[in-house]
């Protein structure tokens, strides 16, 4: 039982700190929590008989839908470049996770133009002499498949991971024992790479429910953009955090169910990373089979694409390129840089500063802080504006009354308010390359440093900070790339005169000019593919 | 003690790193007395507002600040900031949304002579509290090959049997929409909209998508006959940088339905002055300036939009689709009418 005295005694400056960044992070979200219990908006019953039902079910076809797709095309392509000789193979390899760095709105402006009346397709056709049939994407059908097709790597990384590292032995004991190599895939290496495979998944999920651009432009109504339409069309805050509580429950639900999934079972095989099984060649016919099998999604998900945005970008760059365009990349930039230094900082706190304290269920409580991901950009932008106005507020009387100053808004309408909604959003994404670090530096180290007399902060300079650099270095590059992309939040929360890649882009497709956001969307993807191969290259040295 | 010094030292950097952005924010705060601006919240960003308000700033050394969203978040934005709003001037793309700004209490009234004498009354608030600064009309489009306009009347026949599976439109959520439903609401009343929605979803040629672009598109590659759109973006259409764009444009004829009796449904993009605009003045020229003659004739000549100053003449485009009648319903009804207009939406089933 937890004891009052025991509280005492575990009690140190740490469990201070700990609350304290926990609750720095928390406020916005336990914000929207608590705005529940003020009751729903007078347009609930009217949400509920006419709207509910049709984001509920689109809501889950999304689920579904991409849950299937992501799975055929992340698990497929990581078992084949894991397993089979093939031609291009280090090539084939990081080109698989190139999708994740076009953002799944660009993506779906891109397939919307392609498979346009008018659009490249068409063109294309036409030019080898067939007239097109016609084929709208611009539906549930094609939102499933666009997400899928730019959410698929999350799957793939993780699949790829365990094939390579923790399968060897085990496929090598399915295939002594007589087993086919269809039997050892399904039998033995599925269902022990399933806790990682499902971990995978979540990602894809928490990024679909998220997902407002895309759904908003192929017509489809889901949570997110029933969430945008009754807070902003509507004006019912209430009937908005509704909608919200409503996604939070189907977003806990779905890590439930991983969590339920994976239970107590633990897959990891010992000495996992020593033992490589050598990859085995195909003959000539099965090798381009399979090779055209690893291609298509990268084909769907990065070359078509790209391909279409470089297209518009061709038609319009006179027109978009000039002087405020470059400086909006800079900001755009800069803005990234900062966030994702301080984003790092705040992770590397959170996964200490409870290391360091005693109190257990506060350490425990350490890990609510990294729920942002799974809450809609949307719900958080409004979750800070809410505590931080009132900060504003209470400055400026304060500023009046003691100084006779005029202060102004000194947290809303500035970069301070954006960076600190970006960092609850994304602090999971350090959070979890720096504690997987952490945990694999293990506590020994810091312990002997202790042990000979060094202090908390000194052992943790000298000793743990050096060691974790790569996980930092990581755990930097995934945050700067989600920011670079971010889109609902931003559009909230963006301060005066400074704009982002990712809002002049939506801007433009949203007023119709489509082909005009080509130029600042292939910035975003350039920014995205150059840190993500820099990754590649990271997680193969990492591991070698 | 050792440890204490190094957590105070941590805490300042981090302090450190804070203030500093901050000061970015405040800087423009600080130096509002000396220079001279106007913050301007807008929901349009086109170039040719930029080219205006560069011409703006040089004629009259104002400075304009522009924060560019959708008129929704800003008007959340503007809710929040309260008080300590910066802005000063607020541009919405629809009647309705600055007829809501004006509920709120986010705008103020003005007194201006020129405002008033240049801008129609149905096209600017009764208190002054905002003013149209261009108009687009929601039309009918047709392929010039296959459809014959002698068909076509009103927005009411358009639910006649014979455009069944022929309606191309976009979905509810656009405010273009909203303001077109908000407008036979207050012409016919709240049931006779909610059938004459129901009866354009039986005929819907697909279940909306797309933007209004698309749906002229839609047309031409024959998925319906006919199309509910804004004339700006058949102007957008004709000028577009992919010349199969321009095709589209070339084929579609424009009717301006209720010709006979209200007269076309049009709506407005316009401007305000916000409730505790730091700059008021600054603002009062900076709508006035985008009225008048040369603003106004840009406008016209580059955006597609009609002009609101009736010394100023429709583009050569413009004037060929036609002249037409007007529905010279007071805009503000779009307003007032919007959220019916949205439960109305929902309730015939228009996604």
């Amino acid at each position: 039982m937890f004891r009052f005295k025991y509280l005492r005694r575990d009690f140190n400056t740490w469990s201070i700190y700990t609350l304290a960044i926990v609750a720095f992070i928390m406020i916005p979200i336990l914000t929207i929590f608590f705005k529940l219990f003020s009751g729903p908006g007078e347009s609930w019953s009217h949400m509920i008989k006419y709207l509910l039902l049709d984001y509920s079910l689109n809501s889950l076809y999304l689920i579904l839908g991409c849950t299937i797709l992501t799975l055929v095309f992340g698990v497929s392509s990581a078992w084949i470049v894991s397993r089979y000789k093939l031609p291009f193979q280090r090539a084939l390899e990081w080109l698989l996770i190139l999708p994740l760095a076009i953002p799944s709105y660009i993506t779906a402006y891109a397939y919307a133009g392609f498979f346009d009346y008018g659009g490249s397709l068409e063109f294309l056709l036409r030019n080898i002499g067939l007239t097109s049939s016609k084929f709208s994407v611009t539906n549930i059908y094609g939102l499933i498949f666009v997400l899928s097709i730019s959410l698929f790597p999350y799957v793939y990384v993780v699949s790829r991971a365990v094939f390579l590292y923790q399968s060897g032995r085990l496929i090598e004991a399915s295939k002594t024992l007589g087993a086919s190599e269809f039997q050892t895939f399904f039998k033995v290496v599925l269902p022990m790479a399933r806790p990682a495979i499902v971990g995978g998944l979540v990602l894809v999920l928490m990024e679909v429910l998220n997902d407002y651009g895309a759904a908003k432009y192929y017509g489809v109504n889901t949570f997110t953009t029933g969430i945008f339409r009754s807070w902003f069309a509507l004006e019912e805050i209430s009937t908005a955090v509704y909608l919200s509580a409503i996604l939070l429950v189907l977003v806990f639900a779905i890590i439930g169910i991983e969590r339920f999934l994976r239970g107590n079972r633990s897959y990891e095989i010992s000495g996992k990373s020593d033992f490589k099984l050598p990859k085995l060649a195909l003959s000539p016919g099965w090798r381009v089979l399979v090779f055209i099998v690893v291609s298509i999604p990268i084909f769907c998900g990065f070359v078509l694409p790209l391909g279409q945005l470089l297209y518009w970008t061709v038609l319009t760059f006179s027109k978009v390129a000039s002087l405020s365009f470059v400086t909006i990349a800079f900001q755009s930039l800069g803005i990234a840089f900062l966030t994702s230094l301080l984003t790092v900082t705040f992770a590397l706190l959170v996964v200490h500063f409870p290391l360091w304290n005693r109190i257990k269920l506060l350490s425990k409580s350490s890990h609510l802080a990294i729920l942002g991901y799974a809450i809609p950009g949307a719900v958080i932008a409004i979750g800070v504006m809410i505590p931080t106005l009132h900060l504003d507020k209470w400055f400026i009387k304060v500023g009046k009354q003691l100084f006779d100053l005029d202060l102004g808004l000194m947290i809303n309408g500035t970069l301070v308010v954006l960076i600190y909604a970006y960092i609850i959003r994304f602090i999971a994404v350090a959070f979890n390359p720096i504690e997987a670090g952490q945990l694999k530096i293990g506590k020994s180290l810091s312990e002997s440093s202790r042990l000979l007399g060094k202090g908390t902060l000194k052992t943790f300079f000298k000793i743990d900070l050096p060691l974790l650099k790569p996980s930092l270095f990581s755990a930097f590059i995934l945050v700067f790339v989600d920011t670079m992309k971010e889109l609902p939040l931003t559009l909230i929360l963006k301060p005066y005169n400074i704009n982002t890649l990712a809002v002049k882009a939506y801007e433009y497709a949203s007023d119709e000019l489509v082909m005009e956001s080509a130029l600042p969307s292939l910035c975003i993807v350039i920014t995205g593919v150059i840190p993500i191969l820099f990754l590649n290259r990271l997680i193969l040295n990492g591991t070698k | 003690m050792k440890n204490s010094y190094l957590i105070i030292a941590l805490a300042l950097a981090l302090g450190a790193c804070k203030s500093e952005t901050k000061k970015e924010g405040t800087t423009n705060d600080a130096s509002k007395s000396e220079i001279q601006e106007v913050n301007v919240y807008t929901h349009r960003h086109y170039e040719v507002d930029q080219m205006l308000f560069a011409k703006f700033e040089l004629q009259t050394g104002i400075k304009v600040n522009v924060v560019n969203a959708k008129a929704d978040e800003l008007m959340q934005k503007m809710t929040l900031e309260g008080e300590q709003s910066p802005a000063d001037v607020l541009i919405t793309v629809d009647a309705g949304r600055l007829v809501r700004a004006k509920d709120k209490g986010l705008l103020q009234a003005v007194d201006s002579k020129l405002l008033t004498t240049i801008i129609p009354s149905n096209l600017r608030d009764e208190d002054n509290q905002w003013f149209a600064l261009t108009k687009r009309a929601r039309v009918i489009v047709y392929d010039k090959d296959k459809t014959n306009p002698e068909q076509l009347s009103t927005y009411e026949d358009l639910t006649a049997p014979k455009w069944s599976k022929k309606i191309l439109v976009r979905s509810s959520g656009n405010i273009y929409n909203q303001s077109l439903m908000a407008s036979i609401i207050a012409h016919k009343g709240e049931d006779a909209a909610k059938t004459w929605g129901e009866n354009i979803v039986k005929n819907m040629a697909r279940s909306p998508q797309g933007s209004d672009r698309d749906q002229i598109k839609a047309v031409i590659a024959g998925e319906g006959d006919l199309a509910i759109v804004n004339t700006y973006y058949i102007g957008k259409l004709l000028n577009s940088k992919d010349p199969e764009e321009v095709k589209v444009g070339l084929r579609i004829g424009v009717f301006f339905p209720n010709q006979d009796d209200r007269g076309t449904h049009i709506n407005i993009s316009g401007a305000g002055v916000a409730k505790y605009a730091p700059n008021k003045a600054n603002a009062i020229k900076f709508i006035e300036y985008l009225v008048n003659e040369d603003a106004q004739k840009v406008f016209a000549s580059s955006n597609y939009e009609y002009p609101v100053n009736p010394a100023v003449e429709v583009s050569d485009l413009l004037k060929s689709w036609g002249i037409f009648k007007e529905d010279t319903l007071p805009l503000s009804k779009l307003g007032e009418n919007n959220k019916k207009a949205v439960l109305v939406f929902d309730e015939a089933g228009w996604k």
